[in-house]
Parts: C-alpha cells; structure tokens; sequence
C-alpha cells in the first residue's frame, strides 16, 4: 500500500511559482529519500502535506484519506519533524512528550511508557533541565522522539541532518534506520551520503517537479554509464592507449576512462594484453549520488 | 475536551514559569491597596499642603473622606493594570507563531480552533481573578475604614468594567489572528479603544461605545444612571462575541 501519494501540486508564492505539480508515491515502509537544492521545494512540499500551507491545485492521499489545508485530520497519521524544531522551553523533555500525548489523545498509560521509551532512544532518558538551555543536536534528537511519539504510520523530517555535527548526524540517521520497521520515513535532505547511506528510496526535486523516482538501486542502474576505469603503471601505455583509442579520456595521474557506448571494453583489454603492459587497476565505475545528484538536478 | 484541557493546563503552566502571572499578581494587588491607601492619605497630604497654600492665600477645609473616593480612586487605576494586562499578555498567540511551537502541535492533529479557545480561556480567566481581587482588596479596606453603601451601583459599575475588559480580550485575540507581530496587536487594539474613546466625546456615540462602560466614576457617584450603559454593555458583549467567533475562521485559514 502506498503511505503517501501526491498527484499534480502546484504552489506559487508571489509571482514565483514554486511547485509545478509534483507526483510522488511513497510504499508503506519505506525510507524515502527527498533531494533537491536549497529553495527547490522541499519544504514547501512537507509543509503542504502537513496542511499548514495551501496548495493551488493538487491532491495529497495519506494513508488512503484526503489532506485538506486548515484541517488537522490527516495529521494523527503523521509525526513530523521541522528544519529547525521549536519546543516550548520551560518545558523539560517529559514535561513536553506528556503534553504532547495528552494534546492528541493518547493514553495516559501509553504516554508514559512511549516517552521512556523514545527518550531512552534519543539519549535524553536522564535529562531534567528545560528545553531553554538545549543544543541544536539534544533538539533535533527531542525532535524525533516527539515526532514519533503517538507511533505514527509516516515520520516527516525536515532536513534532519543538515545543521548538525557528523557525531549528530550518525545519531540520527542511526535513529531513522532503528524505526524502519514501524513506520514510513520521508526525509528531506541535501546531504548525498546521508541518503546513501539509509535510504531505500529517493525523489528528486527539480524547478517545482519530481523528475526521478524509484527505488535507490533501480535509479542507480539505470544511470550506470558503463563506463571503466583503467589504472597504468608506466605513463608511455598511457600514451600507447590513448593513441590506439581515440574514445578513451584521460582522467588523472595514469587514470584512463573508457565508454562502452564507443566500442567493446574487450578490444581494450586485448590491446593491454597483447602488448603485455602493466596494470595497476582496472574496474567499472558505479554512479554514486553526487554524479546522479549533478546529473539530474544541475543538468 | 481533553485535548483542550491539556493545552490549557500549559499555557498556565507557561504564566507561571515564564513569571508572567507573579508580575500581574503584584500589580494587581498594589493597585488593589493603593486605592484605599491613597483616599486615606488624602486629609494628610492636605494639611501638609494646606500650610504652604495658606501662603499664596488659598484656604482649605478640612476634607471629609469617604468609601467613595476609594472608589473613585479604583476607576483612576484599573486601567493602568488592565494596560499592564494587555501589554504582557498580548503576544500570546504572535510569540507561537513567531518561534514555530505551535507547528508541532497543530502537525499532531491537535485542532486550530482548540487554540483559539484554549487561549481565550486563558485571558479570561487571568483577567477575571486578577480583576476581582484588586477588587476585593480595594472592598476589604473600604469596608473596614468606610461604609461601602454610600456607592450607588457599586456591583453595576463593577461588572461593566470586567466585560469592557473581557471585550479587550476578545480585540486581541480577533487582532492576533489577524497579524503576527504582537506590537501591531497592539497598536490595532489601542487604536480602536483610543478612536471610540475619542468619539465617545459626541454624544451619540458615548450612548453605544463599549468605552462607556470604563466610566465607573459617574455610576458610583449616582451621576448616570445604571440604565444608560445597557446599550454600551449589549454592543461590549455582541462585538465580543462576533470577534471571538470570526477569529476562528480566520485562524483555520491562516497560513503560518
């Protein structure tokens, strides 16, 4: 079953038109990758599911039940984690988790053993001080833990990595791997290696559209380049190589790249044996994010 | 019902720990006692004069003080803690939208127009124990010192004074919809009471305006009778009630 769906949204502040009608489906139990540049809509996006901005046109599906702007139905499914999350700060962290259950009509019960739980997860089990004082990392980190307090079907999180430290950062990411089974995550992000690194699917954003979506291993095999790299010993074979195939290119100290798309990678490897020369490496290049990211977002 | 309880038992739970409610409650019972204090003084500050005025040739009698100068003195200054009211309680709704706290809870499913009357719960209940115990203080003392039966519509003149509060309430909240910043909050509130209060100087104008209702000097002295603020007090109560119930929609579509 599908968490989330998105069909034709478009959003425009002022004259800038800022969604252009964005599709996407996002499968139950996913961990959904949304990359973009900064101001491609992201945000804007989140925030339109959330029903805290109003859409031109479009229609959100979460969980099979309409999203309607003003409205907050649609929310109960949804834990959500802002950019930059603000709590009230004379709150302390329990103080906030119980005011937090109590607001969307948990169990008493339920509240007390979910926030233990969440603040045991999060690593904020021992604090007692007020939110006042909190660093950007405890706040994020309190962030989630709130997010998931009334265990929701689809998480939402703004951007959850880009503000913090690589120590904060793997903390959180590892928090988002840890719930996978329990619920769908969205998470926004720009931050290519976070989405390596935990994603199972991803969109990307681009001038108000989602032009790629899928599955991370399908977009990256559709995009290999079938492309190889060759590593020389001696700069002469470089020479000796680069005259012989007109389709090779030079990439770096004694590094050669070869397309498939030019002719049989297999001619290249009789000519290397052949003429006996030396190789220090040779292996197909697999795209990584970054070459995916320039490639479908700068392009 | 629930829900709204909870949101109300923060908010109260932020009076208290962001100070806010200490401050009013020492301001309210300063002018509680100092409406009292000031009548009884009176006499005194006026002999004190009177020796320094007997020099430039004007004589004073002795001055006879009753309950209703306290009285008098009580109309001088609840505006001031009505003022003082307005000014600390008038970013309640604009300083969450301006630090983002409320997103987390409307993004939970908790309903806009819960926090429309979660808030307007808040101010009225502050407002009704803050107003009655300056009141009561001021009562005690006359009580004590006086005879409060010399006031002619005393309960009256009281009562409208607490709905021309209730009905400020209602402004803000209306205005707070409206805006986001808490300073236009209130510069619009001030506006409004300062315009109507400005024509009340037409006659015609002063028989409808709500500003009417804060001349509790004229009730008490048995100046005006009781039945000329029923106009003020209908319109006070039917302006309230339509601020109270055009914030909520207002607020459903706002974006923030």
């Amino acid at each position: 079953m599908d968490m989330l769906k998105i069909s034709n949204l478009h959003k425009h502040f002022g004259t800038k038109e800022v969604l252009k009608g964005v599709n996407l489906t996002i499968p139950e139990h996913s961990i959904y990758g949304f990359i973009g540049k900064n101001g491609a809509g992201k945000t804007t996006t989140m925030k339109t599911i959330l029903g805290i901005l109003k859409a031109d046109e479009g229609e959100i599906i979460v969980n099979g039940k309409k999203a309607e702007y003003g409205e907050t139905a649609t929310n109960r499914f949804i834990g959500y984690l802002p950019d930059v999350p603000e709590f009230y700060s004379f709150m302390t962290p329990k103080e906030y988790l119980r005011f937090c259950g109590e607001i969307t009509g948990m169990k008493k019960a339920d509240i007390e053993s979910n926030s233990k739980r969440l603040l045991d997860m999060v690593g904020l089990g021992s604090e007692k001080h007020r939110i006042k004082g909190f660093s950007r990392g405890m706040k994020q980190r309190l962030g989630i833990a709130q997010a998931l307090l009334n265990s929701p079907k689809l998480l939402i999180c703004d951007e959850p990595t880009s503000a913090l430290d690589p120590v904060g950062r793997k903390e959180i990411l590892d928090i988002l791997l840890n719930v996978k089974d329990q619920t769908t995550v969205l998470f926004s992000t720009h931050i290519l290696s976070d989405v390596e690194r935990i994603c199972t699917d991803i969109a990307f954003l681009k001038d108000g559209v989602v032009s790629t979506q899928g599955k991370l291993s399908d977009i990256k095999t559709k995009y290999r380049s079938d492309e190889y790299l060759f590593e020389m010993a001696e700069e002469a074979d470089v020479r000796r190589l680069l005259e012989r195939f007109k389709n090779i290119k030079q990439t770096g100290n004694n590094q050669l790249i070869f397309n498939e798309k030019e002719g049989s990678v297999f001619e290249v490897l009789s000519f290397i044996t052949d003429n006996r020369i030396p190789l220090v490496k040779m292996e197909r290049v697999e795209p990584t994010l970054e070459s995916l990211f320039l490639e479908v977002v700068e392009s | 019902m629930k829900t709204l309880m909870s949101f109300i038992k923060k908010e109260f739970l932020e009076q208290v720990r962001t100070s806010k409610i200490i401050i009013l409650f020492i301001i309210f019972v300063i002018l509680g006692i100092m409406n009292p204090a000031v009548a009884k003084l009176t006499p005194a500050l006026m002999k004190y004069m009177s020796e320094e005025l007997a020099q430039s040739g004007i004589t004073i009698n002795e001055v006879t003080i009753t309950a209703l100068d306290s009285w008098v003195q009580f109309y001088k200054n609840i505006p001031m803690g009505l003022l003082v009211f307005i000014l600390i309680e008038s970013s309640i709704l604009t300083r969450e939208y301006q630090s983002g706290t409320l997103i987390l809870s409307l993004t939970k499913g908790f309903e806009r127009y819960k926090v429309i009357i979660a808030k307007t719960v808040v101010l009225c209940i502050l407002w009704t124990v803050l107003y009655f115990m300056c009141f009561g203080i001021t009562y005690g003392y006359n009580a004590y010192f006086w005879d409060n039966s010399v006031a002619h519509n005393l309960v009256f003149s009281v009562m409208c004074y607490y709905i021309f509060g209730l009905w400020i309430i209602s402004l803000m909240i209306l205005f707070s919809v409206m805006s986001n910043a808490n300073t236009i909050v209130l510069a619009e509130t001030g506006l409004v009471v300062f315009l109507l209060y400005l024509l009340s100087m037409i006659k015609k104008v002063k028989e409808v305006s709500p500003t009417t209702l804060m001349d509790g000097t004229s009730l008490v002295y048995g100046l005006s009778k009781a039945k000329e603020y029923n106009i003020p007090l209908a319109v006070a109560i039917l302006t309230l009630a339509a601020c109270l119930c055009g914030s909520i929609p207002i607020f459903n579509k706002k974006q923030l």
